[in-house]
């Protein structure tokens, strides 16, 4: 396994696609903290507007599932289904004496870890240093920083969810093009889940998924259960997205 | 320990309603070369992706290594380097970076083995070019050194020779000759082109459309291909005399039928029929025989054909 993880590495290290998302999330991070420090943009209705923590804003744009998508959806389409498209490297690895399932571990581990630094740590650490460049430092009280470590550690939970989800799609469309399609399409149709009663046995489905979690872990105030309901629903999505991603792996025949 | 590396019995893969292969007995020794022969789309590579692991049977069974568990697959996996179609390859990494996901995906200790690697494959100078920059004969290098990397007991090569020059088709079959030689691998190389398979292999298997229609080593096969001139007289006994007191050879077998096989004067029909003749004897029949590789493979084809 721990080959099978550094190999990865070695891999993600050396990958275009992930530099160039990692300086687009960059420079957009950079450019809305700015934006939304000066007021040339005015944003709103945030969950850290109503955090009293509206100078974060623009960390309001990575929390948002169409949004961060496109950046999770390129990195797995790039990074995972290139391997069965481009040249069929992905044949390599599969003889490589190694396990499918540990194979399957690894990619999701590292591609997970990759996702996380582009899309969480990287527009929080911008903010870090915008903020206080910009003499707001004083936003980083300890109050402040305990919700938004409550709400980041229960984001990323469930963000593990999503790139789980992400994964085994980019393992079933083996393209990168079909991987980020798919994604949209899968972000619409919860969109339209949204819209249903949230007693009707669609509205149930939804508010008891990781899309309902990624807006309910920033509310300013959350009670223990509310927390230990979204601990529960992100690791049950990320062990039963994972389990039936190395089902299908196991049994996937590599052209 | 087995001596054989690989076996399948009844190895079958049917897609849909098509047989891909059907009851495929193969049986690879240790130390062999193995030249599987086949027409595009007969199957060759199917096989080599079920024995790999990256496909898997509809019925039968596989045997590597003399075990025969599926589980076992993995521990096989770790004794066998494969070239399977097109080199699999990062296009935007450089041969040195390539190699090296191989060494550390396999836990292969020490960067000085990619360097042998490079050394053997004969790309120590361009290590660090991108593979994007290769030409198909490179690539095609690059792929049996990743394949080597590991040190494999079983090596398989899918159409090697595809892609590469003259100059690379001779250096590619005196490397596996000389691992074969040296290390002792055991190689399985499918191809079409039957005559550099000749030049390469200790055994075949030929198939045809998912089946595998006949294994014989290289000796069978040049027997089988081997050209005569085929001598029917009166009297078979005074013509073996004859043959061996006045033509001095004794390169003929006499058939069941009287018929004569005269490995010899294949260039020189006359001096052997004045020789029979002369001695009153009545040729029937005199004729230049034998299949060459091609009308042998032909032949099994089109039996194959008729079953």
């Amino acid at each position: 396994m721990n080959n099978l993880l550094k190999v990865e590495w070695y891999k993600l290290q050396r990958n275009k696609s992930f530099w160039v998302i990692t300086l687009t999330v960059s420079a957009l991070s950079v450019l809305f903290h700015c934006l939304i420090i000066t007021e040339w943009w005015m944003m709103s209705g945030t969950p850290f507007d109503a955090a009293g923590l509206g100078e974060l804003n623009g960390l309001g744009v990575f929390t948002v599932p169409f949004i961060f998508n496109l950046i999770v959806a390129s990195l797995a389409g790039f990074f995972i289904s290139g391997e069965f498209s481009n040249n069929g490297i992905i044949r390599t690895q599969m003889m490589s004496g190694h396990n499918r399932s540990k194979i399957y571990l690894a990619k999701y581990l590292i591609f997970s870890f990759g996702s996380l630094m582009i899309t969480i740590l990287i527009p929080l650490i911008t903010a870090l240093i915008i903020v206080s460049a910009f003499g707001y430092a004083e936003i980083w009280s300890v109050e402040n920083l305990q919700f938004l470590s409550r709400a980041y550690s229960l984001f990323t939970i469930q963000f593990l969810g999503y790139t789980a989800i992400i994964m085994l799609l980019s393992i079933i469309t083996e393209e990168s093009g079909k991987t980020i399609l798919f994604s949209i399409l899968l972000n619409i149709v919860m969109i339209g889940m949204q819209q249903f009663p949230s007693e009707s046995i669609v509205g149930v489905i939804y508010n008891y998924s990781i899309f309902q979690q990624f807006s309910d872990v920033f509310t300013p105030m959350m009670l223990g259960r509310e927390q230990i309901k979204a601990i529960v629903i992100g690791l049950w999505t990320i062990f039963v997205i994972t389990v039936c991603g190395m089902f299908l792996f196991n049994r996937k025949e590599i052209k | 320990m087995s001596e054989y590396i690989l076996r399948t019995k009844n190895l079958t893969k049917k897609y849909k309603h098509n047989y891909a292969l059907e009851n495929v007995n193969l049986n690879i020794k240790q130390g062999e070369i193995y030249g599987f022969i086949g027409q595009n789309g007969a199957g060759k590579s199917t096989l080599l992706r079920l024995i790999t692991g990256l496909a898997f049977p509809t019925e039968g069974t596989i045997e590597w290594f003399g075990n025969d568990d599926p589980k076992g697959l993995t521990n096989a996996q770790k004794r066998m380097g494969a070239l399977i179609e097109s080199p699999a390859l990062f296009p935007n990494m450089s041969a040195f970076e390539n190699l090296e996901i191989q060494r550390i995906q396999r836990g292969i200790p020490g960067r000085e083995s990619i360097d042998n690697i490079l050394q053997l494959v004969g790309l120590m100078d361009t290590k660090n070019k991108k593979v994007k920059n290769f030409s198909m004969g490179m690539k095609q290098r690059l792929g049996i050194g990743i394949a080597l990397l590991s040190d494999p007991e079983f090596l398989l090569l899918d159409e090697p020779i595809n892609g590469l020059d003259p100059t690379g088709i001779v250096e590619l079959r005196e490397l596996i000759k000389n691992i074969n030689h040296e290390k002792g691998i055991t190689v399985l190389i499918s191809s079409h082109i039957l005559s550099e398979l000749h030049l390469l292999a200790t055994s075949f298997g030929i198939i045809h459309k998912g089946k595998l229609m006949e294994e014989l080593t290289a000796k069978e096969l040049d027997e089988k291909c081997r050209q005569y001139l085929q001598i029917k007289v009166d009297r078979p006994a005074i013509a073996s005399t004859v043959l061996e007191q006045e033509l001095a050879t004794s390169d003929f077998e006499i058939m069941q039928d009287g018929t004569i096989k005269l490995y010899d004067y294949l260039d020189d029909i006359r001096t052997v029929s004045l020789a029979l003749t002369q001695k009153g004897l009545i040729m029937e029949h005199l004729s230049q025989n034998g299949d060459s590789l091609e009308s042998y493979f032909s032949k099994v084809i089109e039996e194959g054909e008729h079953e």
